[in-house]
């Protein structure tokens, strides 16, 4: 099997084909600091995406409350429990892939999930790890956590879902490293939905095939960002390419938050799939929960994501999510101002990195009234 | 390495089942065009051959415990159309097509050309071209009762709207996925067996025109399933099997309640088929 070298586990790995990077690839930075699950996200998706017959329950965007919420059933905790316990350090993780740990006869580790583990998007919404007893809601920091998760495909560097199909209709484009499922090409065997460790390939009994996240391209092609993240109310995305490892731009904002600070981690990078969407990790939430959930990097980034007010250029790049509905390719930072620049190095937006404060006065006297604060 | 010597091992397991393998001869009947009936009279003037059929561990992924272990086959033709009456015993109908659902599948393979020697039993190799008639129980069922609606697989399902309610049937079709761009597997076929040729693994291609028919009954826990398809065509991925011809045929199966689909699949090595001349004795009672 060839080797590729995954650089969020800082090692070579085994996958069934030649590792080759695309130009740039599509990546998304969530913010799960900002997110409150208000599914404005998985709604816009749905509507442009997959209202068709057979899609009722496919969500290829949904937001899940962790710890206990999961979309479908258990996914993630089902697939850990199946790879068993790995060695969790950096910066070289020692622990098995999905790869390594394929069973005989089968490309990766995997599992196929019930139909039924999909009938309940919402499970375990804003559950959070415990009751709170009489008035610890009142003492901070709270004994109890939740947050949430919102989730897309991958679009993986390593895709488990091309890797398990033995008719190669899944691909990953050369130009942009978006994966897409070929609808005609595809004979509905699920080989797909059972590889993917995050369950976001999705059957559809009505079209008797495959179905998943397509990362917007026709809107990515135009320059625009996907429809979850322009929807995004919270602005706690932000959607852009990233460069190969070894020629990260500090001036792509994607670069440099996931490349260049490391604030961003991947989902489950353990999976060995070198999944291309980051999260920057809830700051209250246990490390050792999120240690699992997004690799060795999780104390680092809390530490920075923490100082970020004090961070010029990295508070810039937090200011550009949901700034604008296109693509930033490239990011300054000018005095207290943060501009965002298109593919042809145009400017495209410009955004105050700290709003200006207004003080109204209670009593105006142009219109001789008082002014009541009525929010 | 592995990889290799199980690939050999299934080889020459498969010779030595071709070795053993009784002759399949299809007998000459009467009559005309397709011959779709499993129960048709004609069956019994055909001797049921017993195929061994063995787990697909060749190539990835695997089952290596399928649930069908022997499939009867008879055949027949009436100089104008050949068909295979292919028998297992399945006590789980499996037509309905869900996630965690798969269907019951067979499918008849031939060489393409019957004068060369026969390519790889596996589907095939890069030159050696075969003809795969793959029959499902989910196309049957569309067939006999109609496409399976999302009421009938969740009767509680509820949508407010659809876009094919509101658009016409053009814009609608962006939002009908496989449907859209009519895949072959996704529905209203008029037959529930697909015309494909492949050359090995990954390659199986459905051919732009279908001239395969069939017929499958479930009853008393069995498959009744014919392939039917006719001798001679202008279609030049399909074999002439004149009447004298000699070639090999082989078959594959899928048991949908054991989550048989693709490469997980029992299959057997070629066998032998005869193309009767003319019309054969009826079998001693």
């Amino acid at each position: 099997m060839p080797k590729v070298y995954n650089w969020q586990l800082g090692r070579e790995m085994d996958y069934p084909y030649e590792g080759r990077r695309p130009e740039k690839q599509f990546a998304m930075v969530f913010d799960t600091n900002k997110c409150i699950a208000c599914q404005t996200c998985t709604v816009a998706c749905k509507t442009t995406w997959t209202s068709g017959r057979g899609q009722e329950y496919m969500y290829w965007n949904n937001v899940e409350t962790k710890p206990y919420g999961y979309y479908p059933l258990g996914w993630d905790v089902n697939i850990l429990e199946r790879l068993g316990v790995q060695p969790m350090d950096g910066p070289v993780y020692q622990g098995k892939t999905l790869f390594d740990a394929a069973p005989t006869g089968e490309v990766i580790l995997g599992y196929l999930p019930e139909d039924i583990d999909y009938a309940h998007p919402n499970i375990g919404e804003d559950d959070s790890t415990g009751l709170m007893p009489r008035g610890a809601h009142l003492t901070l920091p709270h004994m109890q956590w939740m947050f949430y998760l919102p989730r897309i495909c991958n679009h993986c560097t390593y895709p488990a879902c091309a890797s398990a199909c033995p008719r190669q209709s899944i691909y990953k484009r050369p130009e942009d490293g978006i994966v897409l499922l070929d609808q005609s090409r595809c004979r509905g065997y699920r080989e797909c939905v059972k590889g993917c460790p995050y369950k976001k390939v999705y059957f559809n009994t009505q079209t008797r095939v495959s179905e998943k996240c397509i990362g917007c391209y026709p809107a990515v092609e135009g320059g625009r960002q996907t429809q979850c993240t322009i929807s995004c109310i919270g602005k706690i995305r932000i959607q852009g390419f990233m460069n190969p490892p070894d020629r990260a731009n500090e001036d792509n904002p994607l670069d440099y938050l996931v490349l260049v600070r490391k604030i961003a981690l991947p989902l489950y990078p353990q999976f060995g799939l070198e999944p291309n969407t980051y999260y920057i990790p809830p700051v209250h939430v246990p490390p050792p929960f999120l240690r699992q959930m997004f690799g060795w990097g999780v104390e680092a980034a809390i530490e920075a994501y923490r100082n970020a007010a004090n961070d010029r250029k990295l508070l810039g790049a937090l200011t550009l999510f949901g700034a604008t509905p296109e693509i930033s390719h490239w990011f300054r930072v000018e005095g207290d101002v943060v501009i965002g620049y298109d593919s042809k190095q145009s400017e495209i937006v410009r955004v105050p990195i700290k709003e200006p404060v207004v003080i109204r006065e209670v009593y105006d006297p142009k219109h001789r009234a008082y002014r009541t604060n009525i929010t | 390495m592995r990889v290799i010597l199980g690939a050999l091992a299934v080889v020459a397991a498969l010779a030595a089942a071709a070795e053993a393998q009784a002759p399949i001869t299809a007998v000459r009947i009467g009559g005309t065009g397709p011959i779709n009936d499993p129960f048709g009279a004609h069956w019994r003037q055909a001797r049921a051959v017993q195929v061994a059929m063995l787990p697909q561990t060749v190539t990835l992924p695997h089952q290596p415990d399928p649930a069908v272990k022997t499939l009867s086959v008879r055949a027949v033709h009436n100089g104008g159309w050949i068909a295979f009456l292919i028998e297992w015993k399945d006590p789980s109908l499996s037509n309905k097509v869900i996630l965690d659902n798969f269907g019951d599948q067979v499918a008849v393979q031939l060489p393409v050309d019957v004068k060369a020697p026969p390519p790889s039993p596996m589907m095939g190799n890069p030159g050696g071209r075969v003809n795969i008639m793959q029959w499902r129980a989910a196309f049957q069922k569309d067939i006999d009762t109609g496409p399976t609606t999302i009421a009938e697989l969740y009767p509680n399902a509820w949508a407010d709207v659809y876009p094919d309610q509101v658009l016409g049937a053009t814009d609608a079709r962006p939002y009908a996925g496989a449907l859209g761009v009519e895949n072959p597997i996704s529905r209203g076929r008029a037959s529930p067996v697909l015309d494909q040729m492949a050359e090995g693994w990954g390659s199986m291609t459905v051919k732009p025109d279908q001239h395969a028919h069939g017929k499958g009954v479930w009853k008393d826990d069995a498959w009744h399933v014919v392939i039917t398809r006719p001798m001679v065509s202008d279609d030049l991925n399909a074999p002439r099997l004149v009447p004298g011809v000699r070639t090999v045929v082989a078959f594959a199966v899928w048991e949908g309640g054991n989550r048989e689909v693709g490469a997980r699949k029992a299959w057997s090595a070629w066998v032998p088929l005869v193309v009767a001349p003319a019309a054969a004795p009826a079998p001693k009672k």
